[in-house]
């Protein structure tokens, strides 16, 4: 019976995931002037598909196969996370009001993917992903205030930058080494991800920059700060972050003198960079090769990578079915290789529908960054949205083969506090930017203060 | 500020490429991808086993059944094989572990068609669930023939189509009983004459004088007069410091290429072979195809070569006849012989036909797949012309059919530690090839043993044919 059950499930994830993105699309139609429904009726049925999901997938989770009876320990972290969601779908439009509710749906749906997929590999696991889940709803509730109180962060630049290099260089020094990289803290029993945090200032900083006409004495400036960073983070051995570092320091920059030549300049000497890179370090060269032709080290170099493909393969489009299938042969499935995990037990063609709602979630992003007026906030955003959607993209194309594998956490679904926490906040600055600039577009016509004051310069 | 927004707008696009990209590549690994990749043998989830589901069958082509599922009383499957041994080598056996189509087809065998009516059906009526039954290429006709008439001589029998690379008959011994493996386990699997492995695709020996047919091509590529070219035959001969004897020191006197190679004279080919030099040859093993692997349904070794570049002239000559440190499966040099009868093109050998549902359909038919072009067609001409002369007026009469043009090639290995290995590989009929043997017989007494049990293989495999049509 379970099995039947299990088996329809499949069909009826599918639909959860297919009928989300088909209401996001109805809202944005909407926007654009197209009618295909009420997008406050797509929006409430998005909701209502996230607790639909979240309930059928711990239905399945809670039930214990060799007992038959249900796992009340299941049932109450099920119940936990329903009332987190709830909690979050309620204050989140309350602190943030007019921020875009497809970025609140899309994420939260992401969430609740990763809640169930790591109660599914690891309850224990799960159990801290929801504490850290809590605590950065908590944080991104905050934020708002946390603005209002200091109005001018942009003049801190200075200061951001000097805490990114403070926080990498503790790392490089007192670091503890995890997965073959040392990008980890130990303070008090208390482990964190530096670089994690690193991302939030560093976007911070390049804004701040970039809000003025850049001098060529400010582009060397920033530009060597920025090639320290990434230099730190490939010192640590942690390559994934230093590469989504580097593409989010292009980004900003192209953005703020939208010079493709500075662009292409930027990703060829990224090309020299990576072949040198090749040249001295032997765990680039590692990576490399396992990407080349996992098939030729199955036992080591490329056993998780070929595992990670088998999980994608064996099922197919639907899956095998949630708690069917092994996704548990994978290394590190439950953080770097989630979306293997995800592509074997729901299907790949829900992995597809996960791929769709970064996509969802990058449209909305630029949508904020280009309504919004005023040029430092406007780059902020799109730093965040760039570097949250690139991340993303660099993890899964190394678990699907595209691209060599980096470690890094696919974002909001990954197992991995500090990770969640930062995604959380990153996302929480993204929608202060779009109710911030909605409410002070709206009296364009008396500029507020800081722009009085110059602190913005248009080219 | 427009500017800034054109920008915004272009590093959109190029992100959304990305995931495009992303997308595309997820589609390509499951839709196009997914068979090469799920059925490599170190995916986990091939062994996975699910005891609520009957086990498909193993079906040969014709309809009889290889291994089936029994419900016992106490309500789990045990797994007959109404063929016993004589199938053994390619059914495999699903108790201590899996081999042979067992292991090959572990998860078609336990998944369900229309699964979602089976469960349905499981729950209302109590039906079982059935697993998707396996059809195999394989003739239990000519199977069985080929059984019968190996024997209890140790070696392997191959019969494959020439034309489409699939397998007809593989017999090996010895053999073992599937149904009572689990049984005699430890018998079994210390055995010193190693009844578990299937000699026709995993055990490597010598090729003998059956490499001549290799040594030939690259004669007929290497030396432009080969066709004028004559040698002078006088039974030995000297290279460095190896002394080559023909069989039993006969002198063939004059012969050239197709002379040399219906009297199997290993003092032509030697001589031959050192004005080629090692690159020359060892090029040719790669092009025939010895080192690609076969991407055969069933565990296989991948042959041996024991010549580089830079190997002495006593190595290179050893080679050259197929001695030294070369060595090959069975299933190969059937390849081999079904390349030459197949105008140089080598297809991929493959076992497993189609796969049968539980309501009568069938689905999945493997497509035959070139694997490698051997030579040119006229090569191949020359080839099948000179082999036919073996057959007819050389060392491989025995394996003559009254009626039909039999080409092929013998083949005496030496072997290190006992007797010679006897060898036959080839084909027929020669006009129209419509099976290719390669047979191999260990250790035996009597010199060129394979040649008449190939000629009878041949003879009952194209009876057997002929019958079915």
């Amino acid at each position: 019976m379970l099995d039947l059950l299990i088996m329809l499930s499949r069909y009826l994830f599918i639909f959860y995931i297919g009928f989300f993105l088909w209401q996001g699309i109805v809202y944005i139609a909407y926007e654009q002037g197209g009618f295909l429904g009420s997008p406050y009726h797509a929006i409430s049925i998005q909701r209502r598909l996230i607790i639909l999901m979240h309930i059928t997938a711990f239905l399945i989770l809670a039930y214990n196969r060799d007992t038959r009876i249900y796992d009340w320990q299941t049932v109450l972290f099920g119940g936990a996370g329903c009332i987190f969601l709830l909690a979050a779908i309620h204050f989140l439009d309350r602190f943030y009001y007019e921020g875009c509710p497809l970025i609140w749906t899309g994420m939260l749906f992401l969430m609740d993917i990763s809640l169930i997929m790591l109660q599914r590999l690891a309850p224990t696991l799960a159990y801290k992903q929801l504490m850290w889940m809590v605590v950065g709803l908590i944080g991104m509730l905050m934020l708002p205030a946390f603005f209002r109180l200091i109005p001018r962060f942009e003049i801190f630049e200075w200061a951001f930058i000097s805490i990114c290099f403070g926080l990498l260089l503790c790392t490089k020094i007192f670091g503890v080494e995890r997965h073959g990289s040392t990008n980890w803290l130990s303070i008090a029993g208390f482990t964190f991800q530096p670089s994690e945090l690193v991302k939030f200032l560093f976007i911070f900083y390049l804004a701040s920059v970039f809000r003025k006409r850049i001098e060529w004495k400010e582009f060397i400036i920033t530009g060597a700060l920025s090639a320290g960073v990434v230099l730190l983070l490939v010192l640590q051995k942690d390559l994934g972050s230093a590469l989504i570092f580097f593409m989010t320091y292009m980004v900003m920059l192209y953005i703020a003198t939208a010079n493709e030549f500075l662009f292409f300049l930027g990703m060829i000497g990224a090309g020299g960079a990576a072949t040198l890179a090749y040249k001295i370090f032997s765990h680039v060269r590692v990576r490399v090769a396992a990407w080349q032709n996992p098939w030729a080290d199955i036992d080591s170099g490329g056993y998780q990578i070929v595992n990670s493909l088998f999980a994608i393969t064996t099922w197919g489009l639907l899956g095998s079915g949630l708690t069917k299938g092994m996704p548990k042969s994978i290394p590190v499935v439950e953080s770097d290789f989630i979306f293997a995990a995800i592509c074997e037990e729901f299907g790949a063609l829900f992995g597809a529908g996960v791929i769709c709602i970064f996509i969802m979630l990058l449209y909305r992003g630029v949508r904020v960054a280009l309504d919004c007026e005023r040029r430092y906030y406007s780059i902020l955003a799109v730093g965040v949205i760039t570097m949250l959607c690139f991340q993303a993209f660099v993890i899964i194309g190394g678990v699907i083969k595209l691209i060599p594998l980096t470690g890094v956490t696919l974002p909001f679904v990954s197992y991995g506090g500090t990770s969640v926490l930062v995604s959380l906040m990153m996302m929480g600055l993204l929608q202060w930017v779009c109710v911030y600039c909605e409410q002070h577009d709206a009296d364009e016509e008396n500029p507020s203060i800081l722009e009085a004051e110059g602190g913005q310069n248009y080219e | 500020m427009n500017n800034m927004k054109r920008s915004i707008r272009r590093i959109f696009w190029l992100l959304v490429l990305c995931f495009f990209l992303l997308l595309g590549y997820v589609g390509k690994l499951v839709l196009i991808d997914k068979e090469g990749i799920s059925t490599n043998a170190y995916n986990t989830r091939l062994r996975y086993v699910d005891n609520t589901i009957r086990r498909g069958d193993i079906i040969d082509i014709d309809g009889e059944v290889l291994a089936t599922s029994v419900l016992q009383d106490d309500g789990t499957y045990t797994r007959k094989y109404p063929r016993s041994r004589m199938a053994a080598h390619i059914t495999g056996y699903s108790s201590v572990g899996k081999t042979g189509v067992e292991a090959a087809e572990n998860f078609e065998m336990i998944t369900l068609h229309n699964e979602f009516l089976q469960r349905v059906m499981g729950i209302a009526a109590g039906k079982e669930l059935v697993g998707n039954s396996v059809v195999v290429t394989v003739d239990m006709d000519i199977q069985t023939i080929a059984g019968n008439l190996l024997g209890n001589a140790k070696g392997a029998v191959v019969v494959m189509e020439p034309s489409t690379g699939r397998i007809l008959a593989l017999q090996a011994y010895p053999d073992f009983d599937p149904n009572t493996v689990a049984a005699n386990w430890d018998a079994l699997k210390d055995d010193e004459n190693s009844p578990l492995v299937n000699r026709a695709t995993q055990g490597l020996y010598p090729p003998g004088s059956t490499f001549k047919l290799v040594t030939s091509l690259s004669i007929m590529e290497n030396i432009q007069d080969w066709q004028t070219k004559t040698y002078e035959c006088t039974g030995e001969a000297t290279f460095e410091n190896k002394v080559i004897h023909c069989y039993n020191n006969k002198a063939h006197g004059t012969v050239d290429l197709k002379q040399a190679l219906t009297v199997s004279c290993n003092c032509y080919f030697s001589q031959m072979v050192t004005e080629i030099g090692p690159e020359k040859l060892r090029e040719m093993m790669d092009r025939v195809g010895m080192e690609t692997p076969s991407g055969f349904d069933l565990a296989y070794s991948q042959n041996r070569i024991g010549l580089e570049g830079d190997a002495t002239d006593s190595e290179l000559v050893e080679t050259s006849i197929g001695q030294g440190e070369t060595a090959v499966t069975p299933l190969y040099m059937a390849m081999l012989a079904s390349a030459i009868a197949n105008e140089g093109i080598m297809m991929q050998p493959y076992i497993i036909d189609h796969i049968q549902y539980g309501n009568g359909k069938a689905g999945k038919y493997t497509v035959p797949k070139k694997l490698t072009q051997i030579c040119t067609t006229d090569e191949a001409a020359i080839l099948q012309d000179m082999m036919v002369s073996v057959v007819e007026n050389g060392t491989g009469r025995a394996a003559s059919v009254n009626g039909v043009t039999v080409a092929g090639k013998t083949g005496t290995a030496e072997n290190a530690t006992g007797n010679d290995h006897s060898w036959f590989v080839g084909f027929a009929p020669a006009e129209d090839p419509k099976v290719a043997v390669a047979v191999v017989i260990e250790n035996s007494n009597a010199y060129g043993s394979a040649t008449p049990i190939a000629g009878k293989v041949i003879r009952e495999a194209l009876n057997q044919l002929e019958n079915k049509e």
